[in-house]
Order: structure tokens, then C-alpha cells, then sequence
């Protein structure tokens, strides 16, 4: 199952700082992101596009879950060695694009 | 549509940022539904130019479009009752505010008042501040982050416009409201929350939106829906509950969902969001839905005035980013293109690993080795080089080893495009609240 069809999800930049938001479609989906995306999952993930350690905040009253990565982004904007500027403006893709492994068990039943 | 009697302000959010359209503004103020109109036009690097502008030339150093912007609205503003608030004054607010005064009477408006809030560039309090990590280089600027405090008494002295250089971008939309909100801190939480909402424009509106499930559908909005997108705007009650809406008649999603993502949208902790004015807890903000284009908002929380203001520092580095590219189309263009990167590694091989960057647009310029690969190869990509130099000559020579590959690489190497940047990074500081002085001062023509 990919992320981005049970999710919706924005990224940012603060200084050297990435984030990236997930909010998941109903309860059950965002327990289940919430169980499935640890951080270090989350590095796993993202590890082929930048080092970075990976903090995690659990929003449960907006089923949102908030990643944010104090190194992917070194120097900031300016000192960017990919192609233009911003392209942190796509990197939830790096979640949204994610495939989870087929469920089993509980978790088909959560997901319905 | 009108407004509600028992609004204590009703804002529009008519820029997100310096080179954003001027005519939602426009729309916005012509809906006679708002008091006030803020434009953020400042991001984080926006005032690098800024500063460079103002060392050459005392009057300069804010906002160069602030006249396209400020032309057309001035009088509309004027007609409607509306005020401005904005911090188009980047890194010299008060030249700003004598230049609108100036266009402004150019314009026959009546008398209007110009409020400059001056005190954010903390240059001068170098020895204040607390960088978060050590740099090297040349601090070229270091500005604090304001609140919304000061511009919410130039409002009530009466000013039509208040222009400002950096303060924190929901305080811009919070200054408004500060007048009429119940004590309480949960309540200024609530304006400030509304501040961070619209502070992007129309992002909170579909602007950059990607809906659950996206990947398989046509984007949510046609083209001519977000060539004519409507941009947010907020009835904001004494409580700090607001209603949060589209301008009347304009295309846009505003919805539980696009409500939630511009809320977390470069939020660190969300129980914990710092702003000058007040830490904000989003953890129990709630969206209900109110109408096709509405969400009422209501939740949020306060927990403690920050002792300490952020800082932006600016630091130039030694050097030179040479970013460039060069592309290749018809068939084979992607061995070629693989071909040309592996001719640009020997050739530069004298440029330390670290400091060089070749990849693929098209293919992996973007999500690097998390992109996910087609099955169908694209007809035409550029290879891109991004390269860290010392100097400017050596940048020119890695500009000049990509041209050369149109004589002397793969065939058909085409569309070159080079840019070279100044190395420059931004470090964050914290500077006491106490020791950062600030005031108001009024525009002349």
C-alpha cells in the first residue's frame, strides 16, 4: 500500500531544518502510519537522500504525524548542491511515494 | 456574504511571499469582507539582496516590487477602509515607509499614515546573540524575528499602512486582532494560529495541495481554477476562534484537510510552536467544516511568552556554487546523458568528491537515490553538475567542461544553463527579548 493513498502531506524548510507532515485519512489509517513509520524506519526511508537524525510528533486530535530532520538540508537554501533551489518543496514524496508491505491479520482489518 | 457583527477583525491574506500575484490582494479588498490586508513578502533569504541593496544606497533595501504591488491596492484600500500590513520593508522598513508615503500622495490618496516598525536588524547586538552552532565566514546581516505587539499599536494610533522588516509572519496577521481579543493567552494563541494559517496565501487555499490518493487522479484544481486561485482570509472573534474562508466568488479548497497541512507546514513540535509573541500548542486545534469554501476554527492554546527572540544570521562563504546543466533528447538520450556524466567526472576530477554533485534531470535530480524509476526511459533529460569551488574562475571552468561536451562528448548535447551562486548559508541565534530595543516611526512623503 503506498503512503500518499491513505495520506496527504506537505514538506518544509527551516534553515538547515526539513519537515515533512502526514495527515492520514481516518483513525484507523493514522494508527496505522503511526505503528509502521518510526523514525528509524523513517531514516531507512530517506537515507538514499540525505543524512539526517529524525525527530517524531504524534498529532493524533489532527491524524497527523510530523517528521523533521535537523541535518537534510545543509547550510540552507543558498548552499543547496541539487539542481535549482528548493527542492525540498517534493521531498514528502519521499514518503508519500513509500510503499508499506501487504497487511496481515489486524492490520486488514483496521485498514477495512 | 458579510461580515459577522461579532468579528473583532476580519484579515486577508493577500501575498506569500515577495514575487507573489498582486491580484488576489485586489479581490480580497474589493470583497468589502476585510479590515485588514496583510502581504508577507520577507522569506528567510529574502533579505540577503535586501542588505546588499541598503549598503549601497541608504533609501534602498526593501521590497524592489513593492511599488507593482502597492500601487493598485493603495487606493483600493483607501476606498474600501482597509489597512495594509506588511513587511515588504525588509532590511530598511522605514525608507519603505517614506517611499509609500511619497506614492501615496503621488497617487492624490488622502492623507494616509505610514507606520515603519524598525529594531529587527540586531547587527549591532552581535555580542547578544547566541548562535545555535559555530559558523565560518562573513556575517553579512542578522536580524531578529518581532511580534506582533508594536504593529498592533500603530494600528490603534491610527495607521493605514505598517510596514516592517523581519517579524515572525503570523504576527503580521495576528497585529489585527490584538485589539479586541479577550486577555486570555488561549485567545492570542488563536490569532496567531490564524497568522501561521494564512501566512502562505494560497497554500492554505489548494495552492500546492496534494490530495489522499493524488498520484492516480488530474490535480485537484483545473488550471484555470489556480490561475485564478482565491486567497484566504479570517473572521477572527475575541475568543480566537476565527472562520476561515475563501474570497467570495473565487476558486479554492478550504477544507478540514488543507487546513491541517498549512497548520503543520514547517511547525517543528506542534505542541510547541515558538512564536515572539507566545509558544502556541496546536495540539487540540479542530477544523469543522461550516460551508463548501469554510472551517471554523478553534482549540488552540497558549503556554508562555519565549524569553528569548529567534535571529537569522547570513553568512557569506568564501567561494562560488556552480550549478549548471546540459540536456539531450531523441533516442539513446539517457545512455548518452549517463555517458556525458561519467566524460564530467574524469574531466573534474580535480574537485574534491564533497564538493560535486552529477545527477540527472528527469531522472534523479530531485528525490536522488529515493527516486522511483519508470519502466519507460524519458525521451529527453539534462545532466545536471552541482559544484562547490573556491573560487570564481574555478566555477567558470566547471561551466566550461560542460560546453565543451557539446564538441566533444556524447552527440547532441544541447540547452546549456549555468548559474552561479554566492555560497552563502543561513545560522540560526537567539538574542534575550529585553536587549532587542524597537519603535515606531511615521512615513514621510
Amino acid at each position: 500500500m503506498r503512503v500518499g493513498d491513505i495520506a496527504s502531506g506537505r514538506s518544509g524548510d527551516k534553515g538547515d531544518t526539513l519537515d515533512l507532515s502526514l495527515v492520514a485519512c481516518d483513525g484507523k489509517h493514522y494508527d496505522l502510519l503511526r505503528q509502521y513509520l518510526t523514525t528509524e524506519r523513517v531514516r531507512a526511508i530517506t537515507a538514499p537522500c540525505f543524512d539526517s537524525p529524525v525527530l517524531r510528533y504524534e498529532v493524533p486530535g489532527l491524524k497527523a504525524l510530523k517528521f523533521v530532520f535537523p541535518q537534510a538540508l545543509p547550510g540552507g537554501v543558498y548552499a543547496s548542491m541539487h539542481a535549482g533551489l528548493h527542492w525540498q518543496k517534493a521531498a514528502i514524496w519521499l514518503l508519500l511515494d513509500h510503499r508499506m508491505p501487504h497487511l496481515t491479520g489486524e492490520h486488514h482489518a483496521a485498514v477495512g | 456574504m458579510e461580515r459577522p457583527a461579532n468579528a473583532i477583525c476580519s484579515v486577508g491574506a493577500g501575498a506569500g511571499f515577495a514575487g507573489d500575484r498582486i491580484d488576489p490582494a485586489l479581490d480580497l479588498v474589493r470583497s468589502g469582507l476585510i479590515d485588514t490586508i496583510a502581504l508577507e513578502c520577507l522569506a528567510e533569504r529574502t533579505l540577503v539582496p535586501a542588505i546588499k541593496a541598503r549598503a549601497d544606497n541608504p533609501r534602498a533595501g526593501f521590497d524592489p516590487r513593492w511599488k507593482r504591488r502597492l500601487g493598485p491596492l493603495l487606493p483600493l484600500a483607501a476606498q474600501y477602509g482597509c489597512r495594509v500590513v506588511s513587511n515588504l520593508g525588509a532590511a530598511n522598513p522605514l525608507a519603505a515607509a517614506h517611499a509609500i508615503s511619497g506614492l501615496c500622495q503621488a497617487l492624490r490618496l488622502p492623507p494616509q499614515k505610514v507606520a515603519a516598525l524598525v529594531g529587527d536588524d540586531v547587527m549591532g547586538l552581535q555580542d547578544r546573540i547566541q548562535w545555535a552552532k559555530p559558523w565560518q565566514g562573513q556575517l553579512i546581516g542578522a536580524h531578529a524575528y518581532l511580534g506582533s505587539e508594536r504593529m498592533a499599536q500603530a494600528l490603534a494610533q491610527g495607521a493605514q499602512v505598517v510596514v516592517t522588516g523581519r517579524v515572525a509572519d503570523s504576527a503580521l496577521f495576528a497585529a489585527p486582532a490584538r485589539s479586541g481579543l479577550q486577555a486570555s493567552p488561549h485567545a492570542l494563541a488563536g490569532a496567531l494560529t490564524v497568522g501561521h494559517l494564512l501566512e502562505c496565501g494560497g497554500q492554505l487555499t489548494g495552492g500546492n495541495y496534494e490530495p489522499i490518493g493524488g498520484a492516480d487522479k488530474p490535480p485537484p484544481l483545473s488550471a484555470e481554477q489556480y490561475a485564478r486561485l482565491g486567497y484566504p482570509l479570517a473572521h477572527v472573534y475575541a475568543d480566537g476562534t476565527a472562520d476561515i474562508l475563501v474570497a467570495p466568488g473565487a476558486p479554492g479548497l478550504v477544507d478540514a484537510l488543507t487546513c491541517t497541512l498549512q497548520l503543520l507546514y514547517e511547525v517543528h513540535d506542534p505542541a510547541h510552536y515558538i512564536t515572539p509573541d507566545l509558544i502556541v500548542d496546536f495540539s487540540n486545534i479542530q477544523f469543522e467544516v461550516t460551508g463548501p469554501q469554510s472551517v471554523r476554527m478553534h482549540g488552540a492554546r497558549g503556554k508562555g511568552v519565549p524569553p528569548m527572540l529567534k535571529v537569522a544570521g547570513f553568512v557569506e562563504q568564501p567561494g562560488v556554487l556552480a550549478d549548471v546543466e546540459i540536456g539531450f533528447a531523441g533516442e539513446g538520450a539517457v545512455a548518452r546523458a549517463r555517458c556525458a556524466a561519467d566524460v564530467l567526472r574524469l574531466r573534474l576530477d580535480a574537485l574534491p568528491a564533497h564538493a560535486c554533485q552529477i545527477d540527472w534531470v528527469g531522472l534523479d535530480s530531485v528525490l536522488r537515490g529515493c527516486a522511483r524509476q519508470s519502466a519507460s526511459p524519458p525521451a529527453e533529460l539534462r545532466v545536471h553538475i552541482s559544484a562547490a569551488c573556491d573560487d570564481a574562475a574555478t566555477a567558470q571552468w566547471v561551466e566550461d567542461e560542460v560546453y565543451a561536451l557539446t564538441l566533444s562528448g556524447p552527440a547532441g548535447g544541447c540547452s546549456v544553463r549555468s548559474e552561479k551562486r554566492p555560497r552563502l548559508a543561513v545560522v540560526d541565534g537567539l538574542i534575550d527579548r529585553q536587549s532587542v530595543p524597537t519603535e515606531l516611526v511615521w512615513g514621510q512623503a
